[in-house]
């Protein structure tokens, strides 16, 4: 079914009535899981996953068959003098409109693990952790459009949980266009966080940036977009992550003050007693 | 609390638990009686994009997540459409080799997968799970009786388990009560086609009915993990207890209340309680069996004041040796379950007021949303 | 009640809606004055860098101060081209003199010089073993930090080498103290004392560590022997720093049998000691001992489950109070079931809410 888009330039309004720079509702957890060193749960929309984290730790002697075929980053093998990240992704028949089973070896499942594992390893310390290996595994519960942005950021929030050093979050966002590649249309609108039904018939874009700056860590772009529009994509991308980092960061806060609040974590010393001696 | 090392315990500590689960009455290490589940919270109707589903974290913090999915297919055509017919119409009449025939078609219609953090989907012990728990579903025929619309269509189920965090235990407990709760909220589309048409459906989900309706008694299957050390059973064991386990069994209990209930007759019996049949047994290799024996003090070579010397040495592979059994030094439990004991293990299930009947019961008071 | 089967507790709700600490819930909230026109920057204000003020939660990449008179710890870290100390873990400042660190919420164990802690064997080198103490790494126990049996302190043999299995092998559980650090963070232990060595006649419990949350934290004492209810003796405890736990019934040592100090100094009772060094045989044990064992491990699971910290005092004040509980409680004294509603009730009775 096509996407009308016929109606944005009346209203402004995308079909489910988001103006072009709004995300989608936000709404993450971390911590959901007591077994794990780390977990999260992420919605953006209606696209919904879980991460869970274990390490760094160091494998045992018995490598190998322990961890399936995965997208490592940060140098290979357990003697490596960093740490190896190892995502694993697992999307759930249920997860999109039509049940369609992927299996392990499925390419795009395994091309977003790679980028995954490499976003990570840009801002975890990795260096801080040989012979260790950061095992990742995210499940996909539902979908609808941003999967591998949600992917990452859930990813990011489990390695917070896990009190993985890092530079910073890597948050991500989608970012798109208001008309198809075809309509060559000069003026179309870039949009933030697109849908799946947008992200069907639109161009766009997935991009990650290290917390706040401006670096870009992960730039994927898989439909043909005229150049001169690109640039105001990647813009409004990066803006949109720098508003995913907030969201991130207030959940992180709100999960460390009420770890203060029920005594499990004991209170910081307050800075600015430091210029007392 | 994760730790990839759970799974080799030292002679030490199977010897104590081995100890203390052989007691009357055992002591099981966090304390529970030999027949009670770890607590858990269950909710369901958690993904509004499937028929049902169901999530369930036990406090160890084990997680899993289940979602059905259900798909209308055109009951594919036989060689002799009369099977189908019989099957519908006379029940009994149909020769038992029809029977088997039909029952292999209607294998096809429930597709289920178990997905293990960190294991790959071939993985024998994947396949394994997967096996014990669609042989549940399907072993007697009345599950895949209700996905039948008319004679030309069916419902086609998939069933996709996820295992969301590490495998600290055994998950077999964890996914067949998922599994039973997502059956549970499963509802399809409520049918407004007559006989034998193509089918249509009532767009509206608020009247969709469930796959297993509130009013009946019928309740899908599940599967218990059993187990036993000398002759005391115990129920869902944790990782370390099945580590010492002498036998363990997963046992599939349906409730058959419905197919009986036909008549007047048996709607009395129901009013007292479920009909609970037995559906399968499988046997699970307990991983006490690869367990390294203890070595007893007398022929510890690094035991007592023994000084080092050649000939007074006892040979390290004395410890590989099958010696007599010695107090306090754990010995891999051989051969098989005493027959006594298997039968009691079963009993232990079915018997009414028995685990499985107080597990439904209380699978069946988790609020359906 | 074989089964308990709760609603999920509403603090971590999975799929809820409401969100009160998302004001950024956009697609709700219509804000009509932002039209579709200007670039519409509903970002928060700048992260203030003055978040020294409080002594809140500082989030990775936070900068925590800009002065250089302060030096990095753990969990931070200066950014190429700048000067500013920065957090990269989401946790509370600490500060030992000038050196400012962030301690997580949660991680795992990271060893330090003189810890105490229980591992288990995972791996036997030529020359030394690997154990698992919950960090990040394995830790490295090598031949010649251990106490060899024959009593006196003798030199390591190359028997000694070709047997190595016979003193620990794949499994089996001990105490140790950390010894000292490899660059690279990895810890060498060593067990030449006589509270060290190989554990027998208990069982074990892996809970947190001391990377932060509930766990087991550092204290003025790691292991201490306590007497039992109901007669059951007493019973050792042993809490890892690492957050391994191990709980076993006391076993006298021969000069204690003895009612008099060790006649002969440290050699002597090292001799009678060593005997059951490397033992994996269990003594008899009764089983109201292992009863109460089963209760201490439960007390312990409770503890972590309800988010409390596990040291000596919580530990014997749980023990008592879930005593208690057992002998008000219509099961009596042999029910030492603690987990669920139970454990909740414990740590209710213990934080006196």
């Amino acid at each position: 079914m096509p996407l009308d888009t016929s109606t944005y330039n009346l209203a402004l309004l995308r079909v489910d009535g988001r103006r072009w720079n709004e995300l989608r509702r936000i709404n993450a957890q971390i911590r959901t899981q007591a077994a794990a060193d780390g977990s999260s749960y992420l919605e953006m929309g209606h696209t919904k996953v879980m991460c869970v984290v274990t390490g760094p730790s160091e494998p045992g002697p018995r490598r190998g068959g322990v961890v399936g075929s995965a997208g490592g980053a940060g140098g290979g093998g357990g003697q490596s003098k960093d740490a190896e990240v190892v995502v694993n992704i697992v999307i759930a028949g249920f997860s999109s409109v039509d049940r369609k089973r992927r299996g392990r070896g499925d390419k795009r499942t395994l091309e977003m693990q790679s980028t995954v594992a490499n976003a990570l390893a840009a801002s975890l310390h990795i260096h801080l952790f040989p012979h260790s290996q950061i095992n990742v595994s995210l499940h996909v519960l539902s979908q609808d459009g941003s999967l591998l942005a949600a992917l990452i950021n859930a990813a990011t929030l489990a390695c917070v949980d896990a009190g993985i050093p890092m530079t910073d979050y890597v948050a991500a966002c989608t970012a798109g266009s208001t008309s198809t590649y075809a309509a060559n249309d000069e003026s179309a609108d870039p949009l933030l966080d697109m849908n799946h039904q947008e992200e069907q018939e639109l161009p766009g874009l997935t991009v990650a940036t290290m917390g706040d700056s401006d670096r870009v860590v992960a730039l994927v772009c898989e439909s043909r977009v005229q150049i001169s529009r690109l640039e105001g994509m990647l813009v409004v991308g990066v803006d949109g992550c720098k508003q995913v980092r907030e969201i991130l960061d207030r959940v992180v806060r709100e999960k460390g003050r009420r770890m203060i609040d029920e005594g499990t974590v004991e209170k910081g010393t307050g800075l600015n007693d430091m210029d007392v001696d | 609390m994760a730790s990839q090392t759970h799974l080799n315990l030292s002679p030490a500590e199977l010897a104590y638990l081995h100890a203390s689960l052989s007691l009357t009455p055992p002591i099981r290490p966090d304390g529970r009686s030999p027949t009670q589940y770890r607590p858990l919270s269950a909710e369901t109707g958690i993904l509004p994009g499937t028929n049902g589903s169901a999530r369930i974290c036990f406090a160890d913090g084990t997680e899993a997540i289940v979602g059905v999915k259900a798909e209308v297919e055109k009951t594919r055509a036989r060689w002799d459409d009369e099977t189908i017919f019989l099957e519908g119409q006379e029940g009994d009449e149909g020769a038992e080799e029809d029977k088997e025939k039909e029952q292999g078609g209607n294998r096809e219609w429930v597709e289920l997968t178990v997905e293990i953090p960190g294991q790959r989907d071939d993985d024998s012990g994947t396949i394994f799970l997967a096996q014990m728990l669609s042989e549940a579903l399907l072993a007697d025929g009345a599950f895949v009786e209700r996905l039948k619309i008319n004679r030309g269509w069916h419902w086609k189920l998939y069933l996709d388990i996820l295992l969301i965090s590490p495998p600290l235990s055994y998950p077999l407990p964890l996914l067949s009560l998922t599994t039973h709760l997502a059956l549970l909220s499963t509802r399809l589309p409520r049918l407004k086609s007559e006989g034998d048409e193509d089918p249509f459906f009532d767009d509206d989900w608020a009247a969709a009915p469930h796959l297993y309706p509130k009013d009946r008694k019928a309740r899908p299957p599940v599967t218990l993990l059993v187990m036993a050390v000398g002759n005391n059973i115990i129920f869902d064991p944790a990782k370390e207890e099945l580590a010492v386990a002498d036998v363990a069994l997963a046992v599939s209990v349906g409730d058959s209340a419905e197919r009986t209930g036909k008549t007047a007759e048996d709607e009395d019996m129901e009013v007292d309680g479920r009909k609970l049949r037995l559906l399968s047994i499988r046997t699970v290799d307990p991983p006490s069996r690869l367990t390294p024996p203890g070595v007893p003090n007398a022929t510890n070579s690094a035991y007592g004041h023994a000084v080092a010397g050649p000939q007074q040495q006892k040979m390290p592979e004395a410890r590989a040796v099958e010696s007599e059994a010695v107090e306090g030094v754990w010995k891999a439990p051989r051969g098989g379950a005493k027959l006594a004991v298997m039968g009691a293990l079963v009993q232990k299930v079915l018997e009414r007021g028995g685990v499985a009947d107080e597990v439904l019961d209380a699978l069946e008071a988790v609020d359906l949303s | 009640m074989p089964i308990t089967i709760h609603q999920p507790k509403p603090p971590r709700p999975l799929l809820s809606d409401l969100d009160p600490y998302n004001p950024l819930n956009v697609h709700d909230s219509d804000s009509d004055s932002s039209t579709g026109g200007g670039v519409d920057l509903s970002l928060p204000p700048k992260k203030p860098t003055s978040s020294l003020s409080h002594s809140g939660i500082v989030t990775p990449g936070e900068v925590i101060t800009s002065d250089s008179q302060w030096m990095r710890g753990h969990g931070t870290y200066i950014p190429a081209s700048t000067s500013d100390i920065t957090s990269s873990l989401a946790g509370t400042i600490t500060r030992t003199n000038k050196l400012i660190s962030v301690r997580p919420l949660r991680a795992r164990y990271t060893p330090e010089v003189g810890d105490l802690v229980v591992g288990r064997i995972v791996e036997v080198q030529a020359k030394r073993w690997r154990v698992d103490v919950g960090s990040t790494q394995l830790a490295a126990l090598p031949l010649s930090a251990i106490n060899l049996p024959g009593g006196i302190l003798r030199k390591r043999t190359e028997t000694d080498e070709l047997q190595i299995r016979t003193f620990f092998a794949e499994g089996d559980l001990l105490v140790a103290e950390v010894q000292q650090l490899f660059q690279d963070g990895g810890a060498v232990l060593h067990t030449r004392s006589l509270k060290y060595g190989k554990l027998r006649n208990g069982v074990f419990v892996a809970v947190s560590g001391m990377g932060g949350g509930a766990g087991v934290v550092r204290s003025r004492r790691q292991v201490w022997t306590m007497d039992a209810a109901n007669g059951a003796g007493q019973v050792d405890v042993i809490l890892g720093v690492n957050g391994y736990v191990w709980i076993s019934k006391h076993v006298e040592t021969p000069a204690e049998v003895e009612g008099k100090p060790a006649p002969a100094g440290i050699t002597n009772m090292e001799e009678n000691v060593s005997a059951t060094m490397y033992s994996s045989q269990n003594d008899r044990i009764e089983t109201e001992t292992m009863r109460e064992i089963a209760r201490l491990r439960g007390v312990i699971t409770a503890l972590v489950e309800n988010g409390l910290r596990v040291d000596e005092e919580m530990v014997v004040r749980g023990y008592h109070e879930a005593v208690e509980m057992a002998m008000l409680s219509g099961e009596g004294q042999d029910d030492v079931y603690l987990g669920g509603e139970r454990g909740e009730q414990l740590a209710a009775a213990l934080t006196g809410k």
